[in-house]
């Protein structure tokens, strides 16, 4: 246990001291949630219409476009390699690597969400169940991100077949995701969509850490 | 390795070959049959007319783009857990028609949907459902296109074709949840819940025809694949002794 | 299978693109399969190999 807790540590000190982690994929959200008024024209009432809807959006691209670095790095100097050789199962290894990703991208991203949400006129009733909801999808988001990145880690251009695989994963996150942040909801149906997400956030880290482990164990042979 | 390579496959072909012609005749068979039943004995429906008869054609290929995903989830669990080459071949080779049948299925509900719904799409829970589908079959082709030495794409398209699977009845389900809530009035459904029998029947056999059209192919597919890859190993030997 | 009825165009254009996939497909595949079959025969030949 404190070998897994040492080795998300690691991952956590390297993605601050590189740069190029949770930084980058904030100015990403940032761009996207700032690109899209200026898309669609700057009309208040549709802009609030359509902001919790465009800030999952934008969560979901900002994580997958930081996917890949989840384990290509590792992966190319070889520490993947002597992991697979180590006292952790293989799976713990890709676990780890998978919550390392989600406290150091996902989650910062999700608790900038509501605030970047003032850009494009997010409700204030919407902000705490928006703020809730992605946090609890971010962990999800952020394993089957997972999952992708290990598919794709021996590849050259495995960034955009990371979002082909991956974004049909993502649709059931998001449209719960979208229900929970609505504050117009019934609070029955807005616990009902939490409870589900978090299901969701379950058996992604059941399942990823599984498939990703497996995926790599192919790449590493 | 190489003997246990070789053994299996050809028993294989030999069965392969020895069943084909059947399965062949028996499509076209199925196909003329279910064609005269949807073309000409079947009575245009008394709300849509003769646009009902779209169903016949797309109805089957929703099937079978949900039957082909399964049979290759199936041959990919095969493949994990017993490690059999020729299970990998299954997979790889039923992609690219369940692919297709996808692709005919969203085709066709859009040609069916434009004079029912007045539009070409139209986001109902199911064309939602199938269009992910369609880009679960398109990931995993793109996998085996993506790696180049055979037997690391076909360890990864395994992890890819099963995740994808589980993945099938949650997306349905949120996509239902999803549909309830945007569209309170309910739309025109496509294959009401009660077909009377002279529609029920050409689309059941239409069903059998294009099953046995799937088996057909995948087993040519199946195959030409074999060969490839027997081309492969020769062609490595001869590298080999040079 | 009136001909002449509203909307006859889609129901034929949802035929012939079903003929025109599954059987461009069908073509496809057993083109295929009798190319790669053919040369792994040639193969085999040349190689004084014996087995099918």
């Amino acid at each position: 246990m404190s070998l897994i807790l040492a080795l998300i540590r690691r991952d956590l000190m390297l993605s601050i001291r590189q740069g190029g982690g949770a930084g980058t994929a904030l100015g990403f959200f940032l761009t996207v949630v700032v690109l899209l008024p200026i898309g669609i024209g700057p009309d208040q009432a549709l802009l609030a219409r359509i902001a919790p809807g465009a800030l999952w959006i934008a969560l979901l691209l900002s994580v997958l476009l930081s996917a890949d670095r989840i384990f290509q790095q590792d992966y190319e100097d070889g520490s993947l390699d002597i992991m697979t050789m180590g006292p952790v199962p293989f799976e713990m290894v890709a676990l780890a690597k998978a919550v390392a990703h989600w406290l150091s991208t996902s989650l910062p991203l999700a608790i900038a969400a509501p605030i970047l949400g003032f850009l494009v006129n997010l409700e204030a009733a919407a902000v705490l169940p928006l703020t809730l909801a992605m946090a609890l999808g971010s962990i999800a988001l952020s394993f089957l991100a997972s999952i992708g990145a290990a598919v794709t880690v021996g590849l050259r251009r495995g960034g955009l077949l990371v979002s082909v695989l991956v974004l049909p994963l993502y649709v059931p996150v998001l449209i719960f995701g979208l229900s929970a942040s609505d504050p117009g909801a019934a609070p029955g149906l807005t616990f009902a969509a939490l409870l589900i997400l978090a299901a969701i956030a379950l058996v992604s880290l059941v399942l990823s850490p599984l498939a990703a482990a497996a995926a790599l164990r192919a790449y590493l042979r | 390795m190489t003997m246990q390579y070789l053994a299996n496959p050809t028993r294989f072909l030999r069965l392969a070959n020895a069943l084909l012609p059947y399965l062949w005749a028996l499509t076209a068979g199925l196909l003329v049959i279910g064609l005269y039943g949807a073309l000409v004995s079947s009575p245009p429906d008394y709300q849509q007319g003769e646009t009902v008869r779209i169903m016949y054609v797309h109805v089957p290929a929703a099937w079978m783009a949900l039957f082909v995903y399964s049979v290759m989830a199936l041959a990919s669990a095969v493949a994990l857990i017993f490690r059999h080459p020729l299970a990998d071949v299954a997979a790889k080779t039923a992609a690219p028609l369940g692919a297709a049948f996808c692709f005919l299925a969203l085709a066709t509900g859009s040609l069916w949907g434009k004079p029912m719904w007045g539009a070409w799409w139209v986001w109902d829970a199911r064309l939602a459902s199938m269009f992910v589908l369609m880009l679960l079959y398109l990931g995993y082709m793109a996998i085996w296109a993506a790696i180049e030495e055979p037997h690391r794409a076909a360890m990864v398209a395994r992890i890819v074709a099963l995740v994808g699977f589980i993945n099938v009845p949650i997306v349905k389900f949120s996509v239902d949840w999803w549909n309830s809530l945007h569209q309170p009035a309910s739309v025109f459904r496509m294959d009401g819940p009660t077909i009377a029998a002279p529609m029920l029947w050409p689309l059941l056999v239409m069903g059998l025809a294009y099953t046995f059209l799937f088996l057909s192919l995948h087993l040519v597919a199946m195959r030409a694949e074999i060969a490839a890859r027997k081309i492969r190993q020769i062609q490595i030997a001869e590298i080999g002794e040079r | 299978m009136d001909f002449a009825a509203a909307h006859a165009g889609f129901v034929i254009a949802a035929y012939g693109l079903s003929l025109v996939v599954l059987g461009g497909l069908s073509a496809h595949i057993l083109l295929r399969d009798r190319r790669l079959r053919a040369a792994a025969r040639r193969l085999d030949g040349e190689r004084g190999d014996t087995r099918a």
